[in-house]
């Protein structure tokens, strides 16, 4: 009897979560107000797949009967997804990992480095993570067509570094930070030099938080609207936002293929963000926001 | 690998490391924020290559004789009001419930957190399209439910406009919020709350008590980037208004975009442009003094 007692209570003590009424109404609302959060994601899913008539003919969350591919290969060619996207790919590409490299360079330094003026340029970095970009469009445009750069890649690559670098440079900041002295010490007096000691040591171990970097890295930079407005005027270098709000201009009484081309602008980031998605809330959590 | 003086300065190598990020940095983005304080003290189409100096005529025009800046002042006010208090709100709520054991969190906290990847201007293409007056999602629905009477031109009323526009921005926020609620109930001790509630304390206690003091960083941070990307909205706006009916739903990066990218009077474009960003700079620089203190305490 005194043997068992104890384990009863160990039992009901497990069990209580399982039967808590609190918890399953918990989660019936929380279901429910999931399904509705979906639904214009559903809604846009179902009706790429229909054609016009039935998307005229049937109720907006009637899944498709003849699923209408063509949607996807007639948007594709009215709305120039070629080239746009295309030009979403190269800038993409090329802005991401050399963000990530200059960011993480930078933020070594600033952390691992002893810097007289250290502390004032992590603020300086800091300062830029704050201040929405979206307010000097027009000042941003004035210095690149200064350079020359309207309607090239260097002209939207290097304003998309400048504004993802101090983001960036914070998180890693933060969580090289973090990292224990003895890690290191040792190869520094062993006569590593810095560089060798952030390529070797300091790179590997910052993986995940550099994956969870890159997913929201990978998605800005790929749905970026604004900046890509007043900086590609040309539209052989429209990236696939751009491409986008045209093609709503032109053609947005063709549902089918409207959808389509949301669904294939949007796809690409949903792609990176399932492919690296467990890294992205432990990796958060690692540097950012630590309690 | 060489072996040089050169290499073996520690100043000479953060310099190399931080050289790359702090020249793109200061070029693109530091510098068009002095140049834009230059430009609202001038007259200047964009293209002339003569700038004339006006000193405070762009602002004594848009203060007096703009009726639109007014409204888009007032929009961007309501706009942040909101923002900073209903998708954060929920977003917490949603945080605490799905950091409960539940069957199927991942997958919700998936179905949250999708929209926050769809490009804005892709939101604003659907939900433009759910608005529709005829063909639109809303309408059928409510008329499928017999409440014509709630039938409205969501986004052509100019009442209403700006309040559709912003149900549109918190679907695409929320779980931008919730993951880093969720990020930041990873740090509540969970002995500290197990030991709350065998000693006979409520939810609400354990809530209260426990789990809201150690999200008190997390809070500060959610609120100030809520803050801060509420004033950038600009593509949700672009994109299913553009500031109209009548440029009732017209907000001030908006408005800044317009005078001088459309309009090409650069000179009022950025007068708007200085007056958000002193705007930002006063919720911006006490944060960063803040935390500053905040991580000194704390080392």
């Amino acid at each position: 009897m005194t043997a068992i007692a104890p384990r009863r209570e160990d039992d009901s003590l497990q069990l209580k979560p399982r039967r808590d009424p609190f918890l399953i109404i918990l989660w019936i609302i929380l279901v429910t107000f999931a399904l509705v959060w979906i639904a214009p994601v559903v809604l846009i899913a179902f009706t790429a797949l229909k054609s016009n008539a039935e998307v005229m003919a049937t109720s907006a969350f009637t899944p498709p009967q003849e699923i209408a591919w063509n949607n996807f290969s007639g948007a594709w060619a009215r709305g120039n997804f070629e080239t746009t996207f295309k030009n979403s790919v190269i800038i993409t590409v090329i802005k991401v990992p050399l963000g990530l490299m200059f960011s993480a360079m930078a933020a070594y330094a600033l952390a691992r480095i002893r810097l007289r003026f250290g502390k004032l340029l992590l603020l300086f970095f800091l300062f830029g993570a704050m201040i929405p970009f979206q307010v000097m469009l027009a000042p941003i445009f004035t210095l690149v067509n200064g350079f020359g750069l309207i309607d090239t890649y260097p002209g939207v690559i290097l304003p998309y570094l400048a504004f993802g670098v101090p983001y960036q440079v914070f998180i890693l900041h933060g969580f090289f930070k973090a990292v224990p002295k003895e890690l290191s010490e040792a190869a520094l007096i062993d006569g590593a030099s810095h560089v060798t000691v952030f390529r070797r040591i300091f790179l590997p171990i910052s993986l995940p938080v550099l994956a969870a970097l890159l997913i929201l890295d990978f998605v800005s930079t790929w749905n970026e609207f604004a900046m890509a407005l007043v900086l590609l005027q040309d539209r052989h270098m429209w990236t696939l936002p751009l491409g986008l709000m045209s093609f709503q201009g032109q053609f947005s009484t063709d549902y089918g293929q409207l959808n389509a081309a949301i669904a294939m602008t949007v796809f690409p980031a949903v792609l990176v963000y399932m492919i690296f998605q467990r890294y992205f809330v432990s990796g958060l959590t690692s540097g950012a926001v630590k309690g | 690998m060489f072996n040089s003086k050169f290499m073996q300065s520690s100043r000479t190598q953060a310099l190399l490391l931080i050289g790359p990020a702090l020249a793109v940095y200061a070029t693109f983005a530091i510098w068009p924020m002095i140049e834009v304080v230059f430009l609202s003290f001038q007259h200047w189409n964009g293209l002339d290559p003569h700038r004339e100096w006006v000193g405070l005529e762009n602002y004594r025009y848009i203060l007096t004789n703009d009726a639109v800046f007014w409204v888009a002042l007032r929009n961007t006010i309501t706009w942040t009001i909101l923002a900073v208090i209903f998708p954060p709100t929920i977003g917490l709520l949603l945080a605490l419930g799905l950091n409960q054991q539940l069957f199927g969190r991942v997958p919700m906290r998936a179905i949250y957190y999708l929209p926050v990847i769809i490009a804005p201007i892709a939101v604003a293409t659907i939900w433009r399209w759910m608005y529709d007056p005829f063909f639109g999602l809303f309408n059928q629905v409510l008329t499928s439910l017999s409440l014509q009477s709630l039938i409205s031109d969501w986004l052509g009323d100019r009442e209403i406009a700006l309040y559709s526009m912003f149900v549109a921005y918190t679907w695409q926020y929320v779980g931008f919020s919730m993951v880093l609620f969720l990020a930041g109930l990873q740090s509540v001790d969970r002995s500290l709350v197990e030991a709350a509630r065998i000693d006979g304390a409520s939810r609400w206690q354990v809530f209260r008590h426990v789990t809201l003091p150690a999200l008190r960083v997390t809070l500060a941070i959610v609120l100030v980037l809520s803050t801060i990307s509420s004033l950038k909205a600009f593509d949700i706006v672009y994109g299913m208004t553009g500031g109209g009916p009548a440029q009732s739903t017209q907000m001030l990066a908006l408005w800044a975009f317009m005078q001088s990218m459309q309009i090409f009077d650069f000179g009022r474009g950025s007068a708007i442009s200085v007056i958000l960003l002193l705007v930002t700079l006063t919720i911006v620089v006490p944060y960063l003094r803040w935390s500053q203190r905040d991580e000194g305490a704390g080392e």
